[in-house]
């Protein structure tokens, strides 16, 4: 069964090197939005290439828009689906505004293998993977199958998906409990759910296949064996078209809650230069095995006893892509492009070299307080401290909106040290600098995290928020007891006015009740 | 409109949803004393950082989230607090009429988040076990189990499948055995 899936991955590997002719990266369409918009065209433009960008009804005013060289206007259509999930409409606007080459970011088309073979189709370079790849690792059981024949250590688990209950149940006594259900179209924590008894199976079985139909499209789930209390380490992985495929070291992204990454850091302190050989040579035999090129990411689990288990491999740029920028000093913007352009790597394995520490801090309008529950909102005032030990990756401004149909991130703060823990203290000193208002934010939880005396020693895993901790954010002595005079003032200014408009209490001139009541009214 | 109070009342107290009380003279001063040291509190606006409160020398961002009657919650420093301000006179009263009430013979389950209710296990009448899904509600294409804390009889179901709720929205209801 493996075997004959690799030979049939070959003679589909050929068909698609056919398209491969396509080589040129002149004027790119970013087929996304926000910080990540912003951030392919930092680079391309660095790199002397055009950019075009889409105005979309939903945010016509975004910030991403002026770092294009070209606005398509969308602005006017109010579209059933969202133009970055409309495959056949990217690929005319890539074609009506003479784009050579489109770069998906993350989200959205980023991992869907139909909208890259359509991409090369139409002669477009698509600046990823190539779309066998793409279909590999993103359907999680063909990805199992590949890295079983591979020899890459994985969670025992069921061979293929599974249908029902009754199947699950099987799979799950010979595996032994605890196991986790996950959706064979996947990711993003999506569709998951953990069984520790035979009793939740039916219960935990349907939540994550309905899930999954909702996320993905695809109800299939297969069954592994549950890892408790692991780490989160994944490889940043670089191919290029040649077969050369070298890995940047590893990140830790043990800092998560139900499934979402909160806080990421590069390199991770639970790895010794042996550990992070051996699991990189996997990362880079996992790749391999799928002929991958362009900028990707192979995910393990690592427990206690530092043994590690594949999880999955995601065939596209990340979110905290930063972390290993600031400790390689590659651009992977730059590189993905480079590769797109049929450049081979201009570094080996040996060239790459970690240096110093990085901590990224998805910054996000959160309610911290009510179970980090999404706080869409308008942004009045987004500022950030200037030292020199910060990078901010944002798609936000003054007067910019967080709906609620995007994903809820203001800014991604990333902060370098030469050791981990100077990097920490670099961290703490920047947070409490930045400034937001408009909207609740995670702000809060790291001021809390940065604090933490387990985050500190470096020795947590993914059961770190849910396990370990009481208080999910940080109030400092007497920050209620000021909010209770706030409370207090905002009263008793209402009731003195409303009696006598003869406010008989001292008040200095920047204690103008009118600077609060300006804020009441607007509720 | 809030209901005025007498000129003749000394202090009014901010009480918090633990029942801390934080008690301040009238007329209300910006300086708070803490120990023997008196500190002052500043609240100032500017382009650059809107309306914030100097404090110990550190800027800090506020904001006003809810004002309902006597009720505040104000955003401070990125974290929210919620206080009903209290006269001496309301504080005793309420006082009274906790006692009166005794202990919770009604959970009332909320949503946790704001969502759309997906599913609901739990039907009018039946019995409820503590740590039983009662509503399945999906926020950010999560699904979450909101689970009863207490084992009883579901007297009210609130929420229809389909439905969307607001942070906060009254879920079920269930009596306490």
């Amino acid at each position: 069964m493996g075997k004959g899936a690799i030979t049939q991955a070959r003679k589909h590997a050929f068909i698609i090197n056919c398209f491969m002719k396509i080589s040129t990266v002149n004027r790119i369409l970013i087929a996304n939005r926000g910080e990540i918009a912003v951030r392919i065209m930092r680079t391309a433009h660095e790199m002397g290439i055009e950019c075009v960008a889409i105005k979309t009804d939903t945010e016509p005013a975004a910030m991403y828009l002026d770092y294009a060289d070209q606005a398509f206007d969308l602005s006017e259509e109010s579209p059933e689906i969202p133009v970055f999930l409309d495959v056949d409409r990217l690929i005319e606007i890539a074609l009506a505004t003479g784009c050579d080459a489109l770069h998906p970011g993350y989200g959205f088309l980023a991992e869907n293998a139909y909208f890259a073979q359509k991409c090369l189709e139409n002669k477009i370079n698509f600046i990823g993977p190539a779309p066998d790849a793409i279909y590999k690792m993103g359907n999680k059981t063909v990805a199992r199958r590949i890295a079983l024949a591979n020899g890459v250590p994985m969670a025992m688990g069921s061979p293929g998906n599974i249908s029902d209950e009754e199947e699950a149940l099987k799979h799950a006594t010979k595996i032994g409990y605890p196991v986790i259900i996950k959706a064979a179209s996947g990711g993003g924590g999506r569709g998951m759910r953990i069984v520790r008894h035979p009793d939740e199976m039916g219960k935990m079985f349907n939540l994550a296949s309905r899930e999954a139909e909702k996320a993905f499209n695809d109800p299939s789930v297969f069954i592994e064996k549950y890892i408790e209390n692991p780490k989160h380490i994944e490889f940043q992985i670089l191919g290029d078209k040649n077969g050369n495929v070298i890995h940047l070291g590893e990140r830790e992204c043990s800092i998560q809650r139900k499934h979402q990454k909160l806080l990421e850091e590069a390199p991770s302190s639970a790895l010794d230069e042996e550990l992070r050989v051996k699991m990189g040579d996997i990362a880079v035999t996992i790749a391999k095995a799928v002929g991958y090129y362009s900028a990707g990411t192979v995910e393990f689990l690592l427990d206690s006893d530092k043994n590690f288990y594949f999880m999955e491999m995601n065939t596209r740029i990340q979110v905290e892509h930063p972390v290993t920028e600031e400790v390689t000093g590659v651009d992977l913007i730059e590189q993905q492009i480079r590769v797109a352009r049929g450049e081979s790597l201009s570094m080996k394995q040996e060239d790459v070299k970690l240096k110093g520490w990085a901590i990224e801090c998805r910054i996000n309008a959160e309610d911290v307080q009510a179970g980090f529950a999404p706080a869409p909102g308008k942004i009045e005032k987004l500022r950030f401290p200037d030292y020199d030990f910060i990078r901010v990756e944002t798609g936000v401004r003054d007067g910019s909106s967080i709906a609620a149909n995007f994903d809820s991130m203001i800014a991604k703060l990333i902060v370098t040290g030469k050791t981990r823990s100077e990097a920490i203290i670099n961290t703490k000193k920047a947070l409490d600098k930045v400034w937001i208002k408009g909207t609740k934010t995670t702000l809060p939880f790291f001021r809390m995290l940065v604090r933490n005396k387990k985050f500190h020693s470096g020795n947590f895993t993914t059961a770190f928020i849910e396990k370990d901790l009481v208080q999910f954010h940080r109030s400092s002595e007497y920050e209620e007891l000021i909010a209770a005079w706030l409370a207090t003032k905002l009263f008793a200014d209402e009731n003195l006015q409303s009696m006598t408009g003869n406010v008989d209490f001292e008040q200095g001139k920047e204690m103008n009740p009118w600077l609060l009541n300006k804020r009441i009214n607007r509720f | 409109m809030t209901p005025a109070f007498k000129p003749e009342i000394k202090e009014l107290h901010a009480l918090n949803q633990d029942n801390d009380l934080f008690s301040f003279e009238l007329p209300l001063t910006n300086k708070i004393k803490i120990g023997n040291h008196e500190y002052t509190i500043e609240l100032r606006e500017d382009d650059i950082y809107g309306v914030h409160v100097m404090w110990k020398k550190r800027r800090y961002p506020v904001e006003i989230i809810r004002v309902k009657q006597n009720r505040y919650e104000i955003l401070f420093n990125d974290i929210s607090y919620t206080f009903t301000i209290e006269t001496p006179i309301s504080l005793e009263r309420k006082k009274v009429l906790s006692k009166n009430t005794g202990k919770n013979d009604k959970l009332i389950i909320r949503a946790p988040m704001p969502g759309k209710i997906v599913e609901v296990p739990a039907r009018e009448g039946a019995e409820v076990k503590s740590g039983e899904p009662v509503i399945i509600l999906e926020a950010m294409k999560m699904q979450n189990e909101i689970l009863s804390s207490v084992s009883g009889v579901v007297i009210k179901i609130s929420v229809k499948p389909g439905q969307n709720v607001m942070k906060d929205d009254v879920l079920a209801e269930v009596a306490v055995k």
